[in-house]
C-alpha cells in the first residue's frame, strides 16, 4: 500500500511539473502575466527598465519597382494583438524613414481596429483614404496590400483583413479594387 | 398453344423493334441523341453565336477617376478609346457592341456588370488608365479577376467553373433573389480560364502595337469584373500619373492604336474560341 501511494504521489508530481512547464512557458508571442500559483520571479515585469518593445516589419511601395519593400520598426509591446496591430497601421501611415513611398492619401488616419475570433482584422480608416485617393489599379493595390501584408505578416492570429471607411463598407477606394471581401495577404507583392 | 405462339411472336416483334430503334439512335446525329455536353461546359463560346461584346470604360460623370498632371481625366480618355473600339469592331466584325455608357455620366460598378449580363454579353472589356504612387510607373497591363479566396473557397469555386452550365440555367419563376445575390458574386468565377486566355492575347497585341512597357497580365479583385457572367478583362492602357504617358493618352493616334490592339486581340481570341 505504501509503495503504491508513493508511486501515485511521484507520478502526480511529475505531471504537475510537466503541466507547469506548459502553462508558464507555452503560448505564442503574447506576454502572459503570471498571476496564479507560483510565478517565478523572472516572469513578472520589472518596473525599473524601459517597457518591452516588439520588432515589426512594414511593407511599403518604393520608387524602384512595383513591389512592397520591408522596413523594420520598434513598437511598444502589448498584451493585446489588436493594440499592436493598431500601432503597425499607425506606423504605416506615419510613413517610411528610409525613403519608401506612402500609399495613403494625406490626412488619412486610423479610426479603429478590431480582430474577430476567426482571425479577420477590421481596419477602419478616416474618409480621407477615399476622398483624396489617387484612384487607379496600382495605387489602390498598393494601399490595400501595404496594410494587408503588414498585418498578416506580423501577427499570426490575423488571417484576413477587411477594410472599412468611416465605420462602413465601401465598394472600392478609387473605383477599381473591390473591398467587399476580406483580403488574404499577397506575399508575391513583397520584394522579400 | 396458340396463345403461347402468339406471345412468342409478339416478343420477337418487340425485340426486333427495339433492336432497330437502338441502331437508329446510335447512328443518328447528335441533336437527336441529346447533346454530349452543353456548350458552356466546354468553356468556349461559339463565334457564330456571339450575341454582344460589351465595352466598359472607367468612371464617368462626377467620378472622374484618375487625373493627370496636365489635367487629363481618366474618364474622358477611356470614353474616347471605347468609342473608337466600338467603331472598329462594328466595321470589321459586324458584331453588336454595347457600351456601358456612351456619355459622360455616372454608372455604378454593379450596373456595368448588369448591363453586360442583360445584353447576354459574350465578352466584356473594361478600359482604364492607371495611376500609381510611383512617379516612374509606366506601361500597359491586362487584368482578369482574382477570387481573393482561401484554398477551400477556391476549391468550391473551381467546382462551379467546371460546371458552369449550372449558372446559365434560368432561375425558377418564384422569387429567388437570395440565390441570385449569391450567384452574382460568383458569376465571373465560372469564366476565369477564358478570361485569362483573353487577357494574354489582348496584352500581347498591346505590346506589339503600343510600344509601352509590358507589365504583363495580372489578377486582382476588381469590383467591375465580379458580377460579369462571360469572359472578362480589364485593360490598364498606360499611366495617367506619368506625365510622358499622359501626353500619349490624350493623343487621337495613340487612342486609335489602343482600340486597334484590343480589336486584334478580340479577333484572335474569337478564332481560338470558335
Amino acid at each position: 500500500m505504501n509503495t503504491k501511494r508513493w508511486v501515485v504521489l511521484g507520478l502526480s508530481c511529475v505531471l504537475l511539473i510537466i503541466l507547469g512547464f506548459i502553462f508558464f512557458r507555452g503560448g505564442g508571442g503574447e506576454r502572459i502575466k503570471a498571476s496564479a500559483g507560483m510565478p517565478p520571479s523572472s516572469q513578472t515585469p520589472e518596473p525599473g527598465p524601459p517597457a518591452e518593445t516588439k520588432l515589426i516589419t512594414l511593407f511599403l511601395p518604393a520608387e524602384e519597382d512595383s513591389l512592397l519593400h520591408p522596413e523594420t520598426r520598434e513598437i511598444p509591446a502589448s498584451a493585446s494583438v489588436a493594440e499592436e496591430a493598431k500601432r503597425v497601421v499607425e506606423e504605416l501611415i506615419k510613413g517610411s524613414e528610409r525613403g519608401y513611398l506612402s500609399p495613403f492619401p494625406p490626412g488619412t488616419s486610423l479610426r479603429q481596429l478590431f480582430i474577430t475570433p476567426e482571425g479577420v482584422a477590421y481596419v477602419d480608416f478616416s474618409r480621407d483614404i477615399v476622398d483624396k485617393h489617387l484612384s487607379g489599379s496600382s495605387a489602390e493595390l498598393a494601399t490595400v496590400y501595404s496594410v494587408v501584408n503588414s498585418l498578416a505578416f506580423n501577427f499570426r492570429p490575423i488571417k484576413k483583413v477587411f477594410i472599412l471607411v468611416e465605420g462602413e463598407e465601401k465598394e472600392t477606394l478609387g473605383g477599381h479594387i473591390s473591398l467587399s471581401k476580406a483580403f488574404l495577404p499577397l506575399y508575391s507583392l513583397n520584394s522579400e | 398453344m396458340t396463345g403461347l405462339n402468339e406471345i412468342k411472336s409478339l416478343k420477337l416483334a418487340l425485340f426486333v423493334l427495339l433492336f432497330f430503334s437502338l441502331l437508329a439512335i446510335a447512328t443518328s446525329p447528335l441533336e437527336i441523341r441529346g447533346r454530349a455536353a452543353p456548350p458552356a461546359q466546354t468553356g468556349q463560346p461559339a463565334a457564330k453565336g456571339i450575341r454582344a461584346i460589351v465595352i466598359d470604360h472607367g468612371h464617368g460623370g462626377l467620378e472622374s477617376g484618375a487625373k493627370g498632371k496636365f489635367g487629363a481625366l481618366e474618364k474622358d480618355i477611356t470614353l474616347a478609346i471605347a468609342l473608337k473600339l466600338k467603331a472598329v469592331i462594328e466595321r470589321n466584325l459586324a458584331l453588336p457592341v454595347e457600351l456601358t455608357r456612351d456619355k459622360d455620366i455616372d454608372v455604378s460598378l454593379e450596373n456595368r456588370a448588369a448591363i453586360a449580363n442583360n445584353h447576354k454579353a459574350d465578352l466584356f472589356i473594361s478600359i482604364h488608365t492607371n495611376s500609381s504612387y510611383r512617379r516612374n510607373a509606366r506601361g500597359s497591363e491586362t487584368f482578369f479577376l482574382s477570387l481573393n479566396a482561401t484554398d477551400e473557397e477556391a476549391r468550391r469555386l473551381a467546382y462551379l467553373e467546371n460546371n458552369s452550365a449550372e449558372l446559365s440555367k434560368p432561375l425558377a419563376e418564384d422569387n429567388q433573389d437570395e440565390i441570385r445575390m449569391i450567384l452574382w458574386d460568383m458569376a465571373q468565377s465560372a469564366y476565369l480560364k477564358q478570361s485569362q486566355s483573353l487577357a494574354e492575347i489582348v496584352q500581347d497585341e498591346l505590346n506589339s502595337l503600343l510600344g509601352t512597357t509590358n507589365r504583363g497580365i495580372k489578377q486582382a479583385p476588381f469590383k467591375v469584373l465580379t458580377g460579369v457572367a462571360c469572359p472578362a478583362v480589364l485593360v490598364e492602357v498606360a499611366f495617367i500619373s506619368n506625365p510622358e504617358e499622359e501626353k500619349d493618352l490624350v493623343q487621337e493616334s495613340f487612342q486609335g492604336n489602343v482600340a486597334e490592339a484590343i480589336y486584334r486581340g478580340l479577333v484572335r481570341y474569337l478564332k481560338i474560341a470558335a
